[in-house]
């Protein structure tokens, strides 16, 4: 009888294999159609970065390129008013700027919130969640006028000023603060560490991990933000890259090879970001629930 | 102020230390007032619903309002319904085509990535991170580089897209900006920006998918395998209920995103050809930057919080009951 069962698990098994060819050849097949799909767009920009303005409009296009040129890379990085560096130091200075301020509060805000007890700290942290919870264009209108009674429309210093807290940053961080033992503060006390100093010396350090995946989460965002900073910068020296990406489509309209070379550089930096980041770029956009 | 019986306790007759108290304080003071422009910011899109007001206007001593920024009551909301008026008429339109681009996108969205996660999972594992970090590739990619890059596959004459079609014996189309051209009912250039939409936001799901995929015993599927199921009995009666709250996460994460859609549109089309992919976020940021009927504006951002509320109440529901068992 049971002999009789294992034989028939072992035909399975055998029957089963022999399709099992058929079956990987065709799951192999869908899985590098699908990588052509998500890379051809990639390539096509790419290819099409090095083709002379001539050639990009040609029909029908080309695929290689027929005579590689460096000049739409030149034309946009030797630009003499607006050459793409100062926009990349706009976009660093806001990415920098709100990543340093989301981790300093997300980390001092889950400290608090996972390791002292006060009056009102439900209320204060569902409070937060919520409002944080909210789209942002909903208040854009309110702080789009705020910013112009303040004098800080047409400022990078308007695409900071909203952006200093991050509830999932506190979320995460809170929970994973509440995972480290209440004895290490304790001997930092005892030791006569002020609270501060705990936090600095103790918590902070031991924070690594999901400050990294928070930090390169918040990086991204900002770094790819498009629709607040074009509400906020209206002069062209003070965009941010991905504005600028559209006015330089706009103003090179007739040679797209201007524009590809322009989206490969604007890209790039957070390709670079992904390869040495992947794990925690990956954890934390399963964790968030965010989208870029 | 603070619980001090209960802080004694923990601390075993330690109490609340001034230095901890001032911790506290200098923390949640500033923190307070921080959110205090948020709340300020949250009720004033509230009020500006019941205004015309543009911020050119001499208005009245508080916010601008009163004055030439008249109160309107719910005349708004009566308008967008009703109305016949171009911002009304713009506004239906605009939420229609909301409704159908996440409803697309959610479909395709699942019809895609839960099967490709599936056979991402089934491969070897040296090729699966490979195969993952490429579908990846496009989430990471900004989302103007995305609209940039696909406007450019799209073009008429010199585009990749038209130019395969070419040399397959088609004939080209104008993707983006034939308001003619339809299929099933909904405008090709609806269609383009949702493909485009899709290719940077799938790799997304796929990995949420992976990572749920992933924490599937395996015992369970091998038990089904030598209870004599085969692979698409194991994939419907053991994985897609195992991943049920999986998937209604991402259902409702993906249709979230997609009613505040922007950027793609905004640079791919800008709303046209003829209204055809005027999307809410897009009628929000004409009105209010580039019409100057904030109050208008202010009001279609207040259905769309609506919507989205709605959204995450059921989503929060949903999953609470899901996650019990």
């Amino acid at each position: 009888m049971a002999a009789q069962a294992h034989k028939s698990i072992n035909a399975k098994y055998h029957r089963r294999r022999a399709h099992i060819t058929i079956g990987t050849f065709l799951k192999y097949f869908i899985l590098i159609f699908g990588v052509l799909i998500t890379l051809l767009p990639f390539i096509w920009i790419i290819l099409g970065s090095f083709k002379s303005a001539a050639e990009i409009i040609q029909v029908p296009p080309t695929f290689w390129p027929e005579n590689p040129t460096l000049n739409n890379y030149r034309t946009i990085l030797n630009d003499p008013k607006l050459p793409l560096l100062r926009f990349y130091g706009n976009s660093t200075f806001v990415a920098v700027f709100n990543v340093i301020t989301t981790l300093f509060t997300s980390s001092l805000l889950g400290f608090l919130f996972a390791k002292y007890k006060f009056r009102g700290k439900n209320i204060l942290f569902g409070w937060f969640l919520l409002l944080l919870m909210i789209p942002g264009q909903i208040t854009m209108i309110p702080d789009y006028i705020i910013l112009s009674e303040v004098g800080l429309l047409n400022s990078l210093w308007g695409l900071v000023v909203f952006s200093a807290t991050d509830a999932f940053g506190v979320f995460m961080l809170k929970q994973f603060i509440e995972s480290l033992p209440n004895e290490l503060l304790d001997a930092a006390r005892i030791d006569g560490a002020s609270e501060w100093q705990i936090y600095w010396r103790v918590v902070l350090p031991l924070l690594g991990a999901p400050l990294a995946t928070l930090g390169v989460l918040n990086f991204m965002g900002n770094w790819n933000a498009y629709l607040w900073p074009m509400v906020v910068i209206t002069s062209i020296e003070k965009r941010t890259l991905p504005i600028i990406l559209t006015w330089y489509n706009s103003q090179h309209g007739s040679n797209p090879g201007i524009t590809n070379a322009a989206t490969i550089l604007v890209v790039l930096p957070i390709l670079f970001l992904f390869f040495y980041f992947q794990r925690w770029i990956v954890r934390g956009f399963t964790m968030s629930g965010l989208k870029g | 102020m603070f619980k001090r019986n209960r802080v004694k306790s923990k601390n075993k007759g330690g109490g609340l230390r001034v230095g901890q108290r001032h911790f506290i304080l200098s923390v949640t003071i500033p923190m307070i007032l921080y959110e205090v422009i948020g709340i300020f910011a949250l009720l004033w899109a509230f009020i500006l619903i019941f205004f015309k007001y543009s911020p050119g206007r001499a208005g009245g001593p508080i916010l601008g309002l009163g004055g030439s920024n008249p109160f309107v009551g719910l005349q708004h909301f009566q308008n967008m319904f009703t109305g016949a008026s171009l911002e009304a008429r713009q506004f239906r339109i605009s939420l229609v085509n909301t409704l159908i681009f996440a409803f697309v996108v959610l479909v395709l969205n699942l019809a895609i990535t839960l099967p490709l996660a599936t056979l991402i999972e089934s491969v070897k594992s040296r090729y699966k991170d490979l195969f993952r970090m490429i579908y990846f590739l496009p989430v990471l990619t900004a989302s103007v580089g995305v609209a940039e890059m696909w406007t450019y596959l799209y073009d008429p004459q010199a585009g990749l897209i038209n130019a395969i079609l070419r040399a397959l014996g088609g004939t080209p189309v104008a993707w983006l900006s034939d308001p003619r051209a339809e299929f099933f009912g909904i405008s090709v250039s609806m269609l383009a920006v949702i493909i485009a939409y899709l290719w940077a936001d799938y790799g997304y799901n796929l990995v949420i998918f992976i990572a749920a995929l992933q924490s599937i015993p395996r015992e369970l599927k091998e038990a089904a395998m030598i209870d004599g199921a085969n692979p698409w009995q194991t994939f419907s009666k053991i994985t897609i209920p195992l991943l049920q709250p999986t998937i209604l996460f991402v259902c409702v994460m993906t249709m979230l995103s997609s009613f505040q859609v922007f950027d793609v549109v905004q640079v791919m089309t800008d709303g046209g050809p003829n209204h055809q992919t005027r999307v809410m976020v897009l009628d929000i940021y004409d009105n209010a930057f580039r019409f100057q009927r904030m109050g208008w504006s202010a009001a279609v951002s207040f259905v769309l919080f609506i919507i989205v509320m709605v959204v995450t109440v059921i989503q929060m529901r949903v999953l609470r009951t899901d996650w019990e068992y």
